[in-house]
């Protein structure tokens, strides 16, 4: 005996409107564990349903010289931030953030990537060296389908936003070379922001592969505008779907696509810098 | 005996875009074994025939390994003792069969004017004829003594053998991150495919899905024990089909709004005899989804200062 079935697609619209009826919202991940203790009706609403997702890493230099109106403008905007990175993902993208702190040591401000609606930016305090090296292979590190980027719902590569004063104190060059062997690396969004005068915008390039994505900050309102600007132009893109396929009929690689969005980035962050009123902010070196 | 079921659902987007169902599942449930198959065509404006192309991999793949079979009792001797290579073959077969499926298709329906006028002429030139139906492919097999599957580009496979825990056997490809697959179109497609071979295990279900079911979920732990909650209602499968085609359409639309597809086969003397494996399993995953969310509540306390 064979049963053999080839399965025609059921279209939605075939199936009355009922048939939507009393389905749950879009959950998170939270929900979805709520959910888990509610299945009497429907089984398999055990399991609750996500929305495609992309994570932003943020990767900020905490060292001594970061002190002061520096750091404090950080924590400013980083906060009024969270709220216009929502907006992003309201669509239908849900954005995680993860945040790796770096002087010293290397530390991660929470054990996961956080849902943008429930992170809560915890203030950073400034101290110690600049061990980006070491923050750059502990980025490598956690980028992986068995670490950070464990959840299934995860559609796009992630956005990686550099943020430093100054000239790493240890090898950068070795942590680098570890995380460019890293394909969510080399497919993801790369942005850098140089604040102040000793920021080194040719290792900031070589971090993001190209000068178009690396902006500085002279005074603190220029850090306000340029965070935002990177961290939402590079969360736009990131979220856009584009796949081997959407492009324009060409035979192209997948390497090509990503590097057409981080084209995009450049050219977008560019367009918007130049945009930007001028300064008349009092410079972060001044008096320094 | 073996027994199945498959669904494909059109995605939530293609439904407001009038894109056809790209999705192809099926499954065949033979004497001494059984084949789920799901594909996953691309859908884009390149592989303008990719509805077409899945279904021609899932009938090329179901043709290919019935081949294989149809010796059945020199298949599963030499199987075990050859299955990369016999793997390796299966997934050429498939390969075969389907530019077959395609040539034979393309030669009859020649590409219509309304077809070209979406690209420049230069642009259409460089367009390989077979990525115009560009797939993915996931297929998995049951036999009496041992469990094999095969994959070209995303899209899962879950197995549930005697110990009732829910696995997915194909290792996840960190080569290739969100958003970037293989396909069968590929000129190197057989050089793209993956596999696996399990033997000494009794299969109780395994599911094959394409990538809409997977990315719809916010962790694994939720994708696996969703497979387990299927298997426990297996034995009712007949009314229990509306309610797995309800939520794979709720994944859709609150999900990632693609087409999805799921396609299972499953042992009925396996599910007859180890149900209450199942039910227990039912039970600990959703006391230790319980204790996840506990721990993820716990992980945010802990915050930074």
């Amino acid at each position: 005996m064979s049963n053999e079935n080839i399965t025609e697609p059921v279209v939605n619209d075939n199936l009355s409107a009922d048939a939507l009826d009393g389905f749950e919202p879009a959950a998170t991940p939270d929900t979805a564990a709520a959910s888990a203790l509610d299945f009497d009706d429907d089984p398999l609403s055990a399991t609750g349903v996500s929305r495609k997702s992309l994570v932003i890493f943020f990767l900020i230099d905490t060292s001594g010289s970061m002190k002061g109106k520096k750091m404090g403008e950080l924590n400013t905007v980083m906060e009024e931030l969270i709220p216009e990175i929502r907006r992003v993902g309201e669509a239908d993208t849900e954005v995680k953030v993860a945040v790796l702190t770096f002087s010293t040591e290397v530390r991660w401000m929470y054990s996961t990537p956080i849902a943008i609606e429930d992170f809560e930016w915890a203030r950073l305090r400034a101290s110690g060296v600049t061990s980006m090296g070491a923050a750059f292979k502990e980025l490598s590190a956690r980028m992986s389908r068995n670490s950070y980027l464990n959840s299934p719902s995860l559609s796009f590569a992630p956005v990686i936003f550099l943020m430093t004063d100054g000239y790493p104190s240890d090898d950068y060059r070795e942590g680098l070379k570890e995380l460019q062997s890293n394909s969510w690396y080399k497919f993801g969004l790369k942005a850098a922001l140089g604040i102040g005068e000793e920021a080194n915008d040719d290792v900031l390039a070589e971090f993001t592969g190209s000068k178009d994505t690396v902006v500085h900050a002279y005074s603190g309102s220029q850090l306000a505008q340029m965070i935002k600007i990177i961290a939402v132009t590079s969360a736009q893109i990131g979220s856009k779907s584009m796949t081997l396929s959407d492009d324009t009929g060409h035979e192209i690689g997948e390497e090509d696509v990503f590097s057409a969005k981080q084209k995009l980035l450049g050219q977008q962050i560019q367009e918007l810098v130049s945009n930007q009123v001028e300064d008349t902010d009092v410079p972060f070196d001044t008096g320094w | 005996m073996f027994s199945g079921f498959s669904h494909s659902v059109r995605g939530a987007s293609h439904d407001r875009t009038g894109l056809v169902c790209q999705d192809s599942s099926a499954f065949k449930a033979a004497d001494h074994y059984a084949v789920a198959v799901v594909a996953d065509g691309h859908g884009s404006k390149k592989h303008f025939r990719s509805h077409l192309g899945s279904k021609f991999a899932v009938e090329a793949t179901i043709e290919a390994i019935a081949t294989y079979f149809e010796d059945y009792d020199n298949f599963v001797a030499n199987f075990p003792k050859n299955h990369k290579m016999i793997i390796k073959n299966i997934q050429k077969q498939a390969i075969f069969n389907w530019n077959e499926k395609v040539n034979a298709h393309l030669s009859e329906n020649p590409v219509t004017d309304e077809e070209k006028s979406k690209f420049t002429e230069e642009e259409f030139e460089e367009i390989q004829p077979e990525s115009y139906y560009g797939t993915t492919l996931i297929a998995g097999v049951a036999a009496e003594d041992f469990t094999f599957g095969l994959q070209i580009g995303d899209g899962s496979l879950v197995a549930i053998f005697d110990d009732g825990e829910a696995i997915m056997p194909m290792e996840y490809n960190e080569a290739a991150p969100a958003n970037v697959t293989a396909s069968m179109c590929n000129s190197n497609a057989a050089g793209y495919f993956s596999g696996f071979y399990v033997e000494n295990k009794k299969l109780i279900a395994m599911y094959a899905s394409t990538d809409g079911l997977y990315t719809s979920f916010g962790s694994e732990y939720d994708f696996l024990d969703y497979h387990t909650i299927i298997t426990s209602q297996l034995s009712n499968i007949e009314n229990f089909k509306n309610v797995i085609i309800n939520n794979l359409t709720k994944r859709s639309h609150f999900g990632t709004e693609d087409d999805i597809s799921l396609s299972c086969v499953y042992s009925t003397d396996m599910i007859d005899n180890h149900m209450d494996i199942i039910l227990n399993k039912v039970a600990e995953n959703k006391k230790r989804a319980a204790d996840r969310k506990a721990a993820l509540l716990t992980k945010k306390i802990d915050n930074f200062e």
